[in-house]
């Protein structure tokens, strides 16, 4: 007989994990008691979107299942932030959470939320177990449903009987789902139509997203990209995927993009979109997109598909085999020149320019930073101006060295995240680049760093504002900075103290010459080389922008280049 | 009017992943039936919707785990007349003050 916490923790072990994020509370309890002995290791973060953001951290740096836990009412509502930012960046997850006992649910009793009826609309799967019987084949199915296709997040959610409860258990299950109904066009097919918008395209681009890397097909990617040698860009989350040194690569593309690519991504006649869903930062105002572009969509998920406009051609499927089946049909297809086209969107007057205005000292900052960083490094970056600043300056060939909360911009993510990948990988340098907004949202979870030990380089890019709010407050709301001056910061050198963790400062002054002074560099190796958890203060000038910027409602071709 | 049919594998949540497709977007459904088929469920819903959201609404509740298969269509004259008529109809007090019995066989799909 084995209750039904051990064979939680038995089928999470069939499933390959070993380590989880969470938090303990009354209804988890059965389980929180079953871990002793069990395999796996828990790691207590001091609150539970702590927890699940560091599962979110690990999942995004290894490709494997996180898993999150907490107890039920509470517990539960503060995961639901972490499972909205796993279903927006695609982030394989999977979150246990104690419910109130099977006789007790709908009587509104201590601490009972109704979290699967909370999150249906984001996730991917999700169960009520209402029986212990059912807990074996509902864990391998959620798993399943986690990991495949395009991943998202999964809810288990156990009433504490059903953990105190035991049964006979012959071992965990494995989940086999039943085929598919749709149907869909062939490869040959789709590649044939393929083929055909690109013999007949003047200026085709590529566009490259998260897909590829989540689907394990960088290096299929990469070849078929130097085939096409056209000019080609990435979102956010397809930072790393492109060779940064290739020369029909422009960057970063979207909102804050590069002018390069936001400019070929206006201009184009063809667009390949490889595993990216089109969202409003990367498309400007919908109607004003690319104009005169045919959209080519490959994509393993087609709720992804015509979101802003509708696609000539979608090709379904895991790009680790439609990417390969589409470069084998063009290696036999005669292929316009496109040399005119490329000098133009990869030409010199296109270039990026060295950084200009207040920002400067910032940008040299992280440039300094990154520079000195080792090569299989991890960048964590929270969301705000920092994360934008970063995400520009990134130059890394490392497909999973650039991780953030992309779409649903999750303030707080980046600190505890870098948990999950410092855990995942010890032996990597993971840089969390925060800001003092954002650091402030889950900054007890310096308390988990710290008595684990690990070696996490935390950056607070310090401008006493809200920053990004703030810039949209000066460049479109007449710099009314209503509710964005956080001018009355704690001294976060003083908060490390408190948490035992070694804090510096650094100020602007010390970057302002190009390249750095010694002395400042010394700090820099020093800060990066120590294998204790550091933090790193940069005073930003508080009206410093991010540019370039695409202002929400305008098309890529109107974006903003500097101040005015 | 489009009228949707949707088969699906009546599992906790599928028909309210299949309803909040619609409501997220702040789309009515004035008609919704969900019954029995075989050995999986069908939901005919009834919504006022574009081109563009018929697309969308479909890739989406197609990206459902238990969703099979998705027909939309123009509606049908007399749906669209009958979802008039139920909500002519519908004005009794809710919930009751008392117990009431059911006016409809047991079995009779719900109507929203």
């Amino acid at each position: 007989m084995r209750k039904g916490s051990q064979i939680v923790l038995d089928c999470l072990r069939a499933d390959g994990v070993d380590l989880v994020f969470g938090y303990p509370g009354g209804a988890i309890m059965p389980l929180y008691d079953a871990l002793d002995g069990s395999g796996v290791r828990h790691i207590l973060t001091r609150h539970e979107q702590g927890a699940v953001f560091a599962a979110e951290g690990y999942a995004r740096v290894t490709g494997k299942v996180g898993v999150a836990m907490a107890t039920s009412g509470p517990g539960a509502t503060n995961l639901v932030t972490g499972i909205a930012d796993a279903k927006m960046d695609s982030v394989p997850l999977v979150c246990i959470t104690g419910q109130v006992r099977s006789a007790l649910i709908g009587t509104d009793a201590f601490q009972e939320t109704d979290v699967f009826g909370l999150t249906l609309s984001m996730t991917k799967w999700s169960r009520l177990v209402k029986s212990i019987q059912e807990i074996p084949e509902v864990i391998a199915e959620g798993f399943y449903w986690a990991r495949s296709g395009r991943p998202g997040p999964v809810l288990i959610d156990i009433p504490t009987d059903m953990l105190k409860a035991s049964m006979p258990f012959d071992g965990p299950v494995q989940f086999v789902p039943q085929p598919s109904t749709q149907r869909r066009a062939t490869m040959s097919q789709c590649n044939e139509t393929a083929i055909a918008l690109l013999q007949q395209a003047r200026k085709p681009v590529v566009l490259v997203g998260a897909g590829a890397k989540l689907s394990g097909a960088v290096a299929q990617l990469r070849q078929l990209l130097d085939q096409l040698n056209i000019p080609t860009f990435a979102t956010v989350h397809g930072l790393g995927a492109v060779e940064p040194e290739a020369p029909y690569y422009l960057g970063m593309v979207g909102m804050h993009g590069t002018r390069a690519a936001n400019n070929a991504l206006h201009e184009n006649d063809l667009l390949l979109v490889f595993g990216a869903r089109l969202d409003d930062r990367v498309t400007g105002d919908p109607t004003r997109f690319a104009p005169e572009s045919k959209i080519v969509h490959f994509e393993i998920d087609p709720a992804q598909l015509d979101r802003v406009r509708p696609c000539e051609l979608a090709v379904i499927g895991d790009l680790a085999e439609t990417i390969p089946a589409f470069h084998a049909s063009l290696r036999h297809a005669p292929i316009p020149d496109w040399s005119g086209w490329r000098a133009i969107a990869c030409g010199p007057e296109r270039a990026e320019t060295d950084p200009r205005g207040l920002a400067q000292p910032t940008i040299r900052f992280l440039d300094e930073l990154f520079s000195r960083l080792p090569k299989k490094s991890v960048i964590v970056a929270d969301v705000g101006q920092h994360q934008m600043w970063a995400a520009q300056r990134y130059h890394s060939d490392a497909p999973r060295g650039f991780i953030t909360s992309g779409g649903l911009g999750a303030m707080g993510f980046a600190l505890p995240a870098a948990i999950g990948i410092q855990l995942a990988q010890p032996e990597t340098t993971v840089l969390c680049v925060s800001g003092d907004g954002g650091i402030q949202m889950n900054i007890q979870e310096l308390a988990t760093i710290r008595r684990l030990g690990l070696p996490i380089k935390t950056v607070i890019i310090d401008n006493k504002y809200l920053g990004m709010v703030r810039q949209w407050q000066q460049l479109f709301y007449q710099r009314n900075y209503a509710e964005t001056d956080l001018s009355d910061n704690p001294d976060f050198v003083e908060i490390a103290k408190a948490y035992r963790i070694l804090g510096q400062r650094i100020s602007e002054d010390a970057v302002r010459e190009y390249p750095v002074s010694q002395e400042t560099g010394d700090t820099l190796d020093r800060f990066l080389r120590s294998p204790e958890p550091e933090i790193l203060v940069f005073d930003c000038h508080p009206e410093a922008n991010v540019y370039p910027m695409v202002p929400a409602g305008a098309a890529l071709s109107e974006m903003l280049l500097e101040e005015e | 009017m489009h009228i949707f049919h949707i088969r699906y594998r009546n599992t906790q949540g599928t028909l309210m992943r299949i309803l909040t497709a619609a409501s997220r977007r702040g789309i009515d459904t004035p008609y919704v039936q969900a019954e029995p088929r075989g050995h999986e469920h069908k939901v005919t819903l009834l919504m006022e919707v574009n081109q563009k959201q018929v697309g969308q609404l479909s890739r989406d509740w197609y990206a459902i785990v238990d969703v099979l298969d998705v027909h939309p269509a123009i509606a049908v004259q007399e749906i669209a007349e009958h979802t008039r008529s139920a909500r002519d109809t519908a004005v009794t007090s809710h919930p009751p003050a008392s117990a009431i019995l059911p006016t409809e066989p047991a079995s009779h799909p719900a109507l929203a």
